[in-house]
């Protein structure tokens, strides 16, 4: 072991199928290979908030991870099994913004960090937000925004918690290209993600899991 | 003298800028979906669909900011035909405001996947992308935009220019160009063409080297009135951030430098729009002719470093963040201004709002990116 995560880290796919079919048939534990890649994705995470990797690399290994976890590793565990149990995360683009590739590489990167990620889509209005908090009794919420124009969308979820009375209950990490401290101030969330790796490692923190 | 006495004066500042020879900073206006939010009797959609109306209140706007602190020129001018221009740069359909979107929100880029696995063969084969855009085109534009587009870039475009001309006002941007990059990035989507460049580089330069035919004879087409200063040369998903350096060595940066170039060589100023950060290859600009070219930044990019890297040999424009101009206080906007140039100097530097000012942009913040720029 470690070759897995040394040939993912690599993004080098066909040589990363082939060890992990091998070492499926041979019997090793699909769980164990799973952890493998998991500690691959972390690896690429770190090496992305260094500078060393870079948003392709990150897309790449998102999709590498998809298909040995998804394809390979999960037919041979239970039916009801996830990728881990690091915690729930509500993630959406806010309301009358409809851009998605931000939030898809954070909800790739989080998933394969072990976080069970309930994607809301893009353009979600605040109430929808609030509902899912509730209904999957997620402690984390990540809002995506690429426009300036929709800081005040990002706003009105912050004070739709408020009135839900669940402000206090969870917390709000924002991301995307205009996105950075001012507007952490503006709207009253508690954090914002310059990178999708800072989005996973807040929620781990958050949710008490190590970094 | 070449037009009149106020345009000629400000136009003579921009030429001395881009060498390297200016005293002060130059003050530029970008802002163009910015003008109806501060215009009463005009949302954002007729701005965008009546371009008479709508240059009409792009000039009323920087004329009133003009009243109250000196604006140089424009980077980008009013966005006549955008829907078209954009839609044909990034193969994507543009939601418009008064169409898919409500009257007063700004045109957004809807990414899906436009360009199928077997349209690079189809590129390849037949030497052009006219197949492949006969076929997409049709799926994300209606014709009365694309006939906007033609007409405002060609029926319109001089007396557009000469509006400008009589204003007083240079416009720094007189066309578009889009690197095959970014083209097959927004009609492929982000997803599937990042991993093609994975799978199948090669072939994605193979198709890219055909796609530069286009843009040469874009460039070729260009028109060589006075008034005409620079191009806009676009890269965002291109950026050093965005794409490991073999993506970026082989894809971005030799389309990106050929097409500098040939503007260049017809005497038209690249300017280098850079969105995101490209403080990883911010050296190989410096691969360009020396004082001919201006990189445009978004505030991602460090224009500190750029400055100690690239020395006399680029102009420099930028970079207030656009969260700022929505967000911050005034005061917090001249500051930024006045520690910025105290850090890269006014010589060689369009000071401006990073990328493009937010339609919700505060106009107190807008107004303080040239009051800082005239007090410095």
């Amino acid at each position: 072991m470690g070759k897995i995560k040394e040939l993912l880290v690599e993004l080098n796919e066909e040589q990363l199928i082939d060890l992990v079919e091998k070492e499926l048939n041979q019997g090793v534990s699909p769980e164990e290979i799973l952890e493998e890649c998991q500690k691959g994705m972390n690896e690429i995470g770190d090496l992305f908030s260094k500078g060393e990797m870079f948003v392709s690399d990150l897309m790449m290994s998102g999709n590498l991870f998809k298909q040995v976890s998804g394809e390979l590793i999960m037919p041979h565990l239970g039916a009801n099994t996830s990728l881990g149990d690091s915690g729930k995360v509500v993630l959406g683009t806010v309301k009358d913004d409809i851009h998605d590739i931000g939030k898809d590489i954070v909800h790739t990167v989080l998933s394969a960090a072990g976080f069970e990620v309930i994607d809301l889509g893009v353009d979600v209005p605040e109430e929808e937000f609030v509902k899912a908090v509730k209904r999957h009794d997620a402690k984390v919420v990540g809002l995506s925004c690429l426009l300036a124009s929709c800081y005040q969308s990002i706003l009105n979820t912050v004070e739709a918690f408020k009135a839900a009375g669940i402000r206090d209950d969870i917390k709000i990490i924002i991301g995307g290209g205009p996105v950075d401290e001012h507007v952490v101030t503006y709207s009253g969330a508690d954090a914002y993600g310059a990178t999708a790796q800072d989005t996973v490692n807040y929620c781990k923190e958050v949710l008490g899991n190590d970094i | 003298m070449i037009y009149n006495e106020v345009y000629d004066k400000r136009y003579h500042k921009v030429k001395s800028c881009i060498a390297l020879e200016n005293d002060h900073v130059v003050s530029t206006y970008m802002g163009q979906a910015v003008p109806p939010t501060y215009t009463e009797g005009i949302t954002l959609a007729e701005y965008m669909s009546d371009s008479q109306k709508g240059l009409e209140c792009f000039i009323d706007f920087v004329n009133h900011l003009n009243e109250q602190a000196s604006i140089d020129c424009i980077n980008f001018g009013y966005p006549g035909g955008h829907q078209g221009a954009l839609t044909i740069s990034w193969w994507s359909k543009i939601k418009m405001p008064g169409k898919e979107m409500p009257p007063d929100s700004v045109w957004q880029v809807e990414e899906k996947k436009m360009v199928e696995d077997s349209d690079y063969d189809v590129i390849l084969k037949e030497k052009n992308t006219s197949s492949v855009t006969a076929r997409i085109l049709p799926q994300i534009i209606d014709q009365e935009a694309l006939d906007r587009f033609f007409n405002f870039y060609g029926k319109e475009f001089a007396g557009v220019m000469c509006r400008y001309v009589k204003e007083g006002y240079p416009v720094l941007n007189c066309g578009l160009l889009c690197p095959p990059f970014e083209t097959l990035c927004g009609g492929r989507s982000m997803n599937a063409f990042f991993m093609d460049c994975y799978k199948q580089l090669d072939k994605i330069k193979a198709v890219q080297d055909i796609m530069m035919e286009g843009i040469r004879q874009q460039i070729a087409s260009l028109p060589t009135e006075d008034y005409i200063i620079g191009c806009w040369v676009g890269g965002w998903r291109g950026a050093s951030n965005m794409v490991n350096r073999k993506i970026w060595d082989t894809l971005v940066w030799p389309y990106m430098k050929e097409t500098a170039l040939l503007l260049i060589k017809r005497g038209i100023t690249p300017i280098m729009h850079l969105d995101a950060c490209w403080d990883r290859d911010i050296e190989r600009f410096s691969e360009l002719p020396a004082k001919k070219i201006i990189l445009n930044t978004d505030g991602m990019t460090d224009l500190r470093n750029a400055r100690k890297i690239l020395g006399n040999h680029a102009a420099l424009m930028g970079d207030v963040p656009s969260q700022m101009l929505t967000v911050s206080s005034k005061e917090e906007i001249k500051d930024y201004v006045r520690r910025l140039l105290d850090d890269i100097g006014p010589k060689g530097t369009f000071i401006t709002a990073g990328c493009d000012a937010p339609s919700c942009s505060k106009y107190e913040n807008l107004l303080a990116i040239h009051e800082a720029a005239q007090e410095y």
